[in-house]
Parts: structure tokens; C-alpha cells; sequence
């Protein structure tokens, strides 16, 4: 090494900083000596090098740090290597290859569930195509980690395997383990009516098949004349109808068709809209019949694609090209959207559908803080600033139209807030809008737990919405279950964040779910009637309960599919049942499907409870039952099991056998049997059966309960 | 600007000095017809040009990608 290097070291080494200042180009120079000290294996001086200068401020390049660590690992040094690496992604939390490097460090040392966190970042930093494939590579090398596992199809008439790894990206952020199936190359047909393919064998939970209009009809690049139009429209019908069709009867899967679209320009320009064999409209009527036919089943699904790709519009170039080179239809942003938008259909099928949205008030609701300029003085109104705050309550407000709850947490005085949620003329929000309120000084973290408690809903159905950094940092780290958005500075990105989120999706949209705003304000009412009841049991029956307890029909199919997906807390089996199974069931001799309808004084639940039987000589098993928290603690649960009961002894059954099995979830319905009298009669394998000799043994309807048994 | 050598490197989570003139698909992993793609398109961006789908296939190598470059006026 040169003389002069040997002095800026001893002068690095010294940390006199005044001395340090004096060196022309300080910076370049470091990084040759650092470079240097690397080169001859002087690994601790050159680490000592790099601490001193993020001491004193001087920006090394990324470069010394990760060629030192690299040295490091070299000489068997991977903790000091780590060191480095991670010294590198304090000043430089954005640093693609320092993560890299991170992720393998944790890989070779086998620490999985680190290797996996740092495989999530690295996407995140590094959105592209070549990184995605390169995390979904490696997490084949890794031990699975405990998420929830899932297996999706893809079909298509083109190549699509690389929506795969976007995919996997969107699984693992949603917490799930992904397992694919690619089926080959436009052999969609094949695969579907095969019963031995390799489709059928792997069992998807969810399919998505993804036609390109262009391969279904080669017309469309030329100048098809109306009666070719009609009939290659009516023939695209028949084939998808007759695929989706051929695909449910074989398989239990969720289907999801893209819709087609139209990548080209019209032959006709601007005349296309106006002409009867315009293409537009054309696509237009397509793909609305695609909508009525898929929409007729409840397993069924049509992907707005076209919505999804507006949003890559700059792209529709580069796919041609990508067309020609690799029989690709879409670029990487168009891909990252597909599978985003993919998980609107994964979250609701696993069950991961959060409930209900916390949102802060000053800077999230409405502009500036309302504790030190008043109610009039804050920014919320019909023009800028403020009509971004009146936007974003809208749209939150759009959500309790699909039975997402809303609810505040904010740190203010109550005095203070409660005259701009009650008066204020531009707040879209108001009270009887929100199913909980924290309104005080204590740690957020605290009160987002006291409202899920409140709900009765768990901590992982909730949505954390906040201006300020540090409230979100807090619930992140002391409350990971939380979802907590990363909400952007400008106010004006927040409806459409909020819009982005895919967490608030339902497969089918019910009566319970459009009232479930109202249902939770008349909640609010029984505590306050609870609140002045003497005694329990007084308050239970002042409640005028009234059950409906019907064998199920089809009609009750959807709610009944939603709730067995959804209901975590009483729930005997959480066996995740499908609509095609639940309509196998209640068409069956062999099962007894129940459905509960519960109302009181102040209004009603609606559908909220379901038993499924299974119906054997000698015995009748529960294979599940479930209620909704709404309905919790009003013992309308024995409401269900009577019914059971009397059903059972009227066919001479003389066991009635209940399963159970654990989750971390369930706890409430852990000792449900065993209240009823059941004794437990097995226990293995993670489930538990209790069994009740219905010779002997009673079960009798609550007191406060009006009950009332309809069909059969 | 970044050299060929850094975004093989990249799109394919390699480290940096394991990519040389000579690296390419039988020796680069992920480096398949479907990495090739990811890859085109990487240089495609880093350099701002088109790149001719006849030349795409001659990318063979990462020597022969800094020769087909050079036609493009990028120097790597």
C-alpha cells in the first residue's frame, strides 16, 4: 500500500475529525483505501474504516461495504460479515444488493424464517420481474415456513408462467404458502377434460384461466365481417361456459376466467364505436356475457382484466413484443397488477378478509389538528385543501356498504372531536357510522386491542390507518396482526391507497352484510341495556330473543359459505367448506344442514349460526358447527344442538356424536360439548370426538329464548 | 451508468463476481428462456434502447450482449 494511504489511516484511526477535513476529496480517497485495506486482507482496519466513517458522516459507496463483507464471508467471518451488511442498510435502508447479501447470510446460516422475511423486503425494494423470479426460486431452496398453505391452477392459451412468481410475492406478504400448477402451454383443453391431468391431480383451491382473445378467434386481427363477429362470439361463449362447466364438475376448486381483451387497434379508428361490427363494442358484449354466465354460479368469476391492465396503459406496447419473442401476453407491470388484483379472490377463499378499519382523525380524516384550531379551522370541505380528507371519508364510508366496520382511534380530547363528528358540515363520517370510538391520550396499541375485543373480532381482522409514523410503527411492532398501512405523506394518494388494499373482499355479498353497520349500532344499545340490567339472566330476557331454526335450503348457500370461511372464534371444526359441497350437502339424504336466524327487541342478526350432520345408522356426527360473534353469549348455540337432538331421537338414532378441533382461534367453543353433556370419546390427531347417549341424556332450549322450527 | 456484468447480476440474484465475459444460461442460474425475457427487458431500460428480437436471440453470452449493445451505441 502507498505512503499516503498509510497516513489517511492513521488519521482514520486517530478520529480526529478537524484533520480529517483538511483532506482534499476525503471521500474518493476512503474509498480507494478501503478498497485497498480489502485487497491485502487488512478486513479489521477496513472495517474499523467504514464505522468511523458513518461516525463522522462521509457517505462510503455501498460498493466498500458489501466487497468487505464479501471478504468476510470469504475468510469464514459471517457474523462480522452481517455486521457490515447491516451497518450498510442502516444508512442505506434501500440498498438492493445489501439485502441480497443479508438474505443469503441467513439462508446459509439456515435461518429460515429470517430468510424468508428477508426475501419479502428484497421485493418489496426491488419490484421487478428478475427479482421476483429470483425470491421464488429460493424460497424452493428454503423449509417452508408455517403460513397457511394454498395451491393455485393456472391455465392459459398463452405463456404465463411469469405470473407465478408475482404471485408468490402477494402470497407470502398475505402470510400464505403457495403451491402452483402451470398447466402447459395452451393445452387448457386438455387439462380440463382429462380426468387424469396433471391439473386434477395437484387439487387447486383455485384456478384462474387466462384465454387471449386473439388465440380464441384469429379473426379478430383482420377485419371480420358482423355474421363472422356473431357467431365467433357465440362460439367463445360456448367454449368457455362448456370449459368452466367440465372444470366444476371434476373439481371443487374457485374458478376465475380472465376477461377478454382486445390488445390491438381497431381496424375502423375513430368510426369503431359507431359501427355494428366495431370491435369495442364488440368485446364489450362479450365479456358482459361471460359476466352473466360465470355470475350464475356461485364458484365462478370473471377477473376485470381491462380494468387491471388500464393501469399499466404504458405498457401495452412492449407486450407485443414479448408476444413475438416468448408467446408472453404481459410485461412485469402488468403481471405485479394481475396478481395483485389475483388476491382479491385468495384472500376471501382463505379466509384472511379483514373486518373492520381504525382510523386516526387529525391528518387522516381531515387536515390539521383540530385540538389547536378548532372545528372550523381544519382542512375538510369541497374544495382544495380538504376535499382530499372528504374524498378518502367516502370511500371509507363505501366500504360499510359491503360490511366492513368503521372505527376511531385517535389521540385528542373528546370535547374536542365529537362537535366536528356531530356538527361539522363537510365530515362525510359521523357517529352512527362507527361500530367503536377511542377518543383518548393511551397508547394506540392498547386501543386497537380494547376495540377488537369490543367487536368481538380478532386482532388479524383489522386495519390500521394513520398519518403519523411512529403510531404505526408501535401497532406494527407490538401488534403484527394488525394490517397497518403504509399511508403516503400526500394526502391525495390516500382513497386510492385505501381503494389498493385487497383485504376487503367477499365472494358473494349478503343481506348480513349490508346491514352490518346497523347491527352494530343496535349493539351498542343492548350494552347500554346490559349495562342497567340487575342481573344476567334479567338482561337476557329483557332482550326478547327470538330463534328461527330452518333445515337449509338453496337459497342459503352463499351466507352459509361465507360464514363457514370467515367464523374463527365458535367454530367446531373450521372446516373451510366450498359452495359446491354445501349444495352436495343440503341435497343430500345423507347430511342435515341447519341454519339459525336469531332477532331481539333491537332488530335483527339474520342468518348467524349453521349446523352440518352427518347422518349414519347407529349415530349422527357434528362435523361442524358454528355462530357468528355477534350472537355470542346468548346461548343460542343450544338453540342449534336441541334442534339436532330432537331430529335425532325422532329417527331412533342413540348417539349423537359432536367433533372438535382445536385451533388457536376456537377457544370458545372448547368446552361446548362438555356443557351440553357430552362425554369426550376420542381424542387424536389434533380433533376430539364427545358423544351424548340419546337415550339417557337431555338437552333443553334456553329460557329467554323464543324458538321457533320451520320445514321438515 | 451500470455495466451488462451488473444487471446479469441483478436480474438473476448472482453475486457481481461471479459474472464475467464468459456467463451465460449454462452457467448463470434462472438464466432459462424465461430469464432471457426479464433479462432483455433490464437492458432494455438500463441502456433505453429497443432491442431487435433477431439480436435477443444472438445474446448468448454476456460478451455477445456487450457486442450487440455496441450496435446501439451503448458501451458497457
Amino acid at each position: 500500500m502507498k505512503d499516503w494511504m498509510e497516513k489517511l489511516g492513521d488519521l482514520v484511526r486517530e478520529g480526529s475529525r478537524e484533520e480529517l477535513e483538511k483532506v482534499p476529496e476525503l471521500q474518493s480517497l476512503l474509498e480507494i483505501l478501503g478498497q485497498n485495506l480489502i485487497g491485502a486482507g487488512r478486513l479489521g482496519e477496513a472495517t474499523n474504516l467504514v464505522k468511523t466513517a458513518n461516525h463522522q458522516g462521509l457517505r462510503l459507496s455501498g460498493s466498500v461495504y458489501r466487497q468487505l463483507a464479501q471478504a468476510q464471508v470469504r475468510s469464514d467471518d459471517a457474523t462480522s460479515a452481517e455486521a457490515t451488511i447491516l451497518e450498510l442498510l442502516k444508512r442505506d435502508a434501500e440498498d438492493v444488493e445489501a439485502q441480497r447479501f443479508l438474505y443469503r447470510l441467513f439462508r446459509d446460516s439456515g435461518r429460515m424464517t429470517r430468510a424468508h422475511a428477508a426475501l419479502n423486503r428484497l421485493v418489496e425494494l426491488d419490484p421487478s420481474g428478475g427479482t421476483a423470479t429470483f425470491a421464488h426460486r429460493e424460497r424452493g431452496k428454503l423449509d417452508e415456513m408455517s403460513g397457511q398453505p394454498v395451491r393455485i391452477a393456472i391455465l392459459s392459451s398463452y405463456v404465463l408462467d411469469p405470473l407465478v412468481p408475482f404471485l408468490d410475492v402477494e402470497c407470502r406478504r398475505a402470510g400464505l404458502t403457495p403451491a402452483f400448477y402451470v398447466a402447459p402451454f395452451n393445452q387448457y383443453t386438455q387439462e380440463i377434460l382429462n380426468p387424469s391431468s396433471g391439473l386434477y391431480s395437484f387439487g387447486p383451491e383455485i384456478v384462474f384461466v387466462a384465454l387471449d382473445l386473439e388465440d380464441l378467434f384469429p379473426a379478430v386481427r383482420g377485419v371480420p365481417p358482423v355474421d363472422e363477429l356473431a357467431k365467433g362470439r357465440d362460439e367463445i361463449r360456448g367454449t368457455i361456459t362448456t370449459l368452466v362447466r367440465e372444470l366444476s364438475s371434476r373439481s371443487k376448486s374457485l374458478i376465475v376466467v380472465h376477461e377478454l381483451t382486445f390488445a390491438g387497434s381497431s381496424p375502423h379508428g375513430v368510426l369503431d364505436n359507431r359501427r355494428s361490427d366495431g370491435l369495442s363494442r364488440w368485446t364489450e358484449d362479450l365479456n358482459r356475457d361471460l359476466a352473466e354466465d360465470l355470475g350464475s354460479q356461485a364458484h365462478t368469476f370473471l377477473l376485470p382484466l381491462r380494468q387491471v391492465l388500464s393501469r399499466t396503459a404504458g405498457e401495452r406496447g412492449q407486450s407485443r413484443k414479448l408476444y413475438y419473442m416468448a408467446r408472453m401476453r404481459h410485461g412485469d407491470a402488468a403481471l405485479r397488477q394481475i396478481a395483485h388484483y389475483s388476491m382479491r379472490y385468495l384472500k376471501p377463499l382463505k379466509g384472511l378478509t379483514r373486518k373492520c378499519v381504525v382510523v386516526d382523525l387529525d391528518g387522516t380524516l381531515w387536515g390539521g389538528v383540530v385540538g389547536e384550531v378548532g372545528p372550523e379551522g381544519i382542512q375538510l370541505g369541497p374544495t382544495a385543501p380538504g376535499v382530499e380528507f372528504v374524498d378518502f371519508q367516502e370511500a371509507l364510508l363505501n366500504l360499510t356498504k359491503r360490511g366492513i366496520l368503521l372505527a376511531v382511534c385517535s389521540k385528542n380530547n373528546p370535547e374536542d372531536v365529537m362537535p366536528v363528528l356531530r356538527e361539522h358540515k363537510h365530515m362525510v363520517l359521523r357517529e352512527e357510522h362507527l361500530a367503536a370510538l377511542r377518543i383518548n391520550w393511551r397508547n394506540k396499541a392498547e386501543n386497537l386491542a380494547d376495540i377488537a375485543e369490543e367487536l368481538n373480532i380478532g386482532l388479524d381482522s383489522l386495519v390500521f390507518l394513520d398519518d403519523n409514523p411512529v403510531e404505526r410503527e408501535l401497532v406494527r411492532q407490538m401488534l403484527p396482526g394488525v394490517l397497518t398501512v403504509e399511508l403516503p405523506k400526500d394526502a391525495s394518494q390516500y382513497r386510492s391507497t385505501l381503494e389498493n388494499l385487497t383485504d376487503f373482499e367477499l365472494l358473494a355479498l349478503t343481506k348480513e352484510d349490508e346491514q352490518r353497520a346497523s347491527q352494530y349500532q343496535a349493539n351498542r344499545r343492548r350494552q347500554a341495556l346490559e349495562r342497567s340490567s340487575a342481573s344476567l339472566d334479567a338482561y337476557l330476557h329483557s332482550l326478547e330473543i327470538r330463534a328461527e331454526i330452518a333445515r337449509a335450503e338453496r337459497h342459503h348457500v352463499t351466507r352459509l359459505v361465507q360464514m363457514l370461511n370467515k367464523t374463527n372464534q365458535f367454530n367446531t371444526t373450521t372446516r373451510r367448506y366450498q359452495a359446491p359441497e354445501i349444495e352436495r350437502f343440503v341435497a343430500s339424504p345423507d347430511h342435515g344442514v341447519y341454519v339459525l336466524e336469531v332477532a331481539d327487541r333491537f332488530g335483527e342478526h339474520g342468518l348467524v349460526g349453521s349446523a352440518i350432520v352427518r347422518r349414519e345408522r347407529e349415530r349422527w356426527c357434528i362435523d361442524n358447527l358454528l355462530l357468528s360473534c355477534r350472537v355470542m353469549g346468548l346461548s343460542v348455540e343450544t338453540v342449534l344442538l336441541k334442534r339436532i337432538y330432537d331430529a335425532a331421537r325422532l329417527c331412533d338414532v342413540p348417539q349423537l356424536v359432536g367433533e372438535f378441533i382445536p385451533t388457536a382461534k376456537n377457544g370458545p367453543t372448547a368446552d361446548f360439548y362438555q356443557r351440553h353433556g357430552f362425554q369426550l370419546s376420542g381424542d387424536g390427531d389434533g380433533a376430539q370426538s364427545w358423544t351424548l347417549d340419546l337415550r339417557v341424556d337431555r338437552i333443553e332450549d334456553p329460557a329467554w329464548v323464543a324458538v321457533k322450527v320451520s320445514g321438515e | 451508468m451500470r455495466t451488462v456484468e451488473e444487471i446479469v447480476s441483478s436480474v438473476f440474484g448472482v453475486e457481481r463476481d461471479t459474472v464475467d465475459d464468459n456467463s451465460s444460461p449454462a452457467s448463470v442460474e434462472g438464466w432459462d428462456s424465461m430469464g432471457h425475457v426479464n433479462l432483455v427487458a433490464a437492458l432494455e431500460q438500463a441502456f433505453n434502447v429497443s432491442i431487435d428480437i433477431d439480436d435477443v436471440m444472438e445474446m448468448g453470452d454476456v460478451q455477445k450482449i456487450k457486442k450487440i449493445l455496441l450496435a446501439y451505441g451503448v458501451r458497457s
